[in-house]
């Protein structure tokens, strides 16, 4: 194991981690866009800018 | 006999290298790039990062210039006044460095294409403005994989600026211990408990250190909103750290209280500006503090470089030259220990001393710190300007001077040879006084001198 970890392409590893980051803050975004939606219904006249620029 | 000479910094990249031709820069592209090269140009994303100033613009060259055999092209980048290098930057240009690359990378996402590598030796600073100059950096996107620099990135942007936020280590000192960049796990280990509890960090710092790195994994499934989130993310953590209130900067009141007085400064600028006869030459202010007779060389439309061994004055210098956007090039640099070659052989990067020869160098308080606080010979001082410069203006601050005062307060008087008169002839060996001025109000003399032979 450690062997093959003193050859490895100064890239890998990397893969993986991006993976999980990636994972995590579209987990995130998901929910929080959620959240932006509860909010907007109740404020109603408030809207979030991201929506506003889709307009 | 060939009629190039290939640069010696450029060999890791197989798609290209530079080589120097009758005293100018070109990068030769080689066959196997053409369709990446192809890409850059003909997708409008070229175009677009010129226009922004975000890459160096370059011209072609004809078939019948120089180059290689067997080469596909051959181009001619911008030239680039002085080359500088991260271990001589302060936080806010690392920072501008890392944006810059992040803003890059996207738009390059948008044009099909990312950064194949992402490390701040591929940015150099013209008027303040940081700029990509490795045109063969780009390459074709392939949306199903993660980014291949991600890592370098972190390594060389990212961990630097974070451990310097939280420990006030300067960014600068902690490349000269990780020219390529710091490892995660080095990273983790540096900062404080309190950086655990932040997203960012543990994404991008802690995770990383954690998962041991294993062969690579073929069947990843990335694509382009994964990488755009990451990108994002990364350009919002870096645009929002704050740089670590230098608050142990001897230097930070020079200039508003510490200096001996108003009169005095504004003296000593009208025999510097009377004595200052160059306009667009290659200018050197050692000692710059925050840049007050920089910006008198810059404003005569002198390409000038500034070094200082205090990160916050530099800092301070920089933000004013990004904001009005001057030709001053400030740097964090010890001058009683300027960095050395480096890289591979050591002919990847050039020392301080070796990088260039400026037509005028400027030398205000300075002396003193280096002959009374380093302890440095002033025939070795004079070897120094002797290496560096064809002009120099230079202030000689004599003993009885308050300040040299101070230094001596807290040591033994071993400089017998400091005066006026030893000053003139240690200099007098290479080069020839042209003017002298005392600075009135003061004991201090400036001297215009050039070098002889």
């Amino acid at each position: 194991m450690l062997k093959a970890l003193l050859y490895v392409d100064p890239g890998s590893g990397s893969y993986l981690v991006q993976m999980i980051i990636a994972a995590i803050l579209g987990g995130l975004f998901f929910f929080k866009n959620i959240w932006w939606k509860i909010k907007a219904f109740f404020t109603r006249n408030k809207q979030h800018p991201t929506t506003k620029e889709k307009e | 006999m060939p009629t190039y000479q290939q640069h010696p910094s450029s060999f890791r990249d197989p798609s290209g290298f530079v080589f120097q031709s009758a005293g100018k820069l070109y990068r030769q592209i080689n066959p196997s790039y053409q369709s990446d090269y192809e890409l850059l140009m003909g997708s409008g994303l070229y175009q677009q990062l010129v226009d922004q100033r975000m890459l160096i613009p370059h011209e072609e060259i004809g078939d019948s210039q120089v180059g290689q055999p067997g080469k596909f092209k051959t181009i001619l980048p911008e030239f680039i006044p002085f080359i500088s290098y991260p271990y001589e930057w302060c936080f806010e240009e690392l920072q501008d460095a890392a944006l810059v690359t992040l803003n890059i990378m996207k738009a390059s996402i948008d044009h099909g294409m990312i950064l194949k590598d992402a490390t701040p030796y591929n940015i150099q600073f013209i008027s303040g403005t940081p700029v990509h100059i490795d045109t063969l950096s780009f390459e074709k996107y392939n949306e199903s994989k993660p980014w291949i620099a991600y890592r370098q990135f972190c390594e060389t942007f990212l961990y630097p600026l974070v451990v310097s936020k939280y420990s006030l280590m300067e960014a600068h000192r902690l490349f000269h211990a990780y020219p390529e960049g710091m490892p995660a796990k080095s990273a983790a280990a540096m900062l404080p408990t309190k950086a655990r509890f932040n997203l960012g960090n543990w994404l991008h710092i802690f995770l990383p250190a954690s998962v041991a790195p294993g062969e690579k994994n073929e069947k990843v499934s990335f694509n382009r909103n994964k990488l755009t989130r990451i990108i994002d993310h990364l350009h919002q953590i870096i645009g929002s750290l704050e740089p670590p209130s230098n608050k142990n900067s001897v230097w930070k009141n020079y200039y508003d209280k510490d200096i001996l007085s108003e009169q005095y400064l504004s003296n000593k600028e009208s025999i510097v500006g009377k004595m200052i006869n160059v306009e667009g030459k290659n200018v050197l202010d050692l000692g710059s503090n925050q840049g007050v007779f920089s910006k008198l060389l810059a404003s005569r439309q002198n390409n000038v470089v500034a070094v200082d061994n205090d990160a916050f004055s530099i800092s301070v210098l920089y933000r004013q030259v990004k904001k009005e956007a001057l030709n001053i090039l400030p740097l964090c640099i010890d001058v009683s220990n300027p960095p050395g070659n480096g890289g591979f052989m050591n002919g990847e990067r050039k020392s301080f001393t070796e990088r260039k020869k400026f037509d005028l160098c400027i030398a205000l308080a300075l002396v003193h710190h280096l002959c009374i606080g380093k302890n440095i010979p002033l025939s070795n001082l004079a070897d120094l300007f002797t290496k560096m410069c064809s002009e120099l203006i230079i202030e000689f601050v004599p003993k009885e001077d308050e300040k040299v005062q101070q230094l001596l307060k807290s040591r033994e008087d071993i400089f017998e040879a400091y005066n006026q008169q030893a000053f003139e002839t240690a200099f007098s060996q290479q080069f020839s006084i042209q003017e002298k001025q005392e600075v009135p109000g003061s004991r201090r003399v400036i001297y215009k001198m050039k070098l002889t032979g």
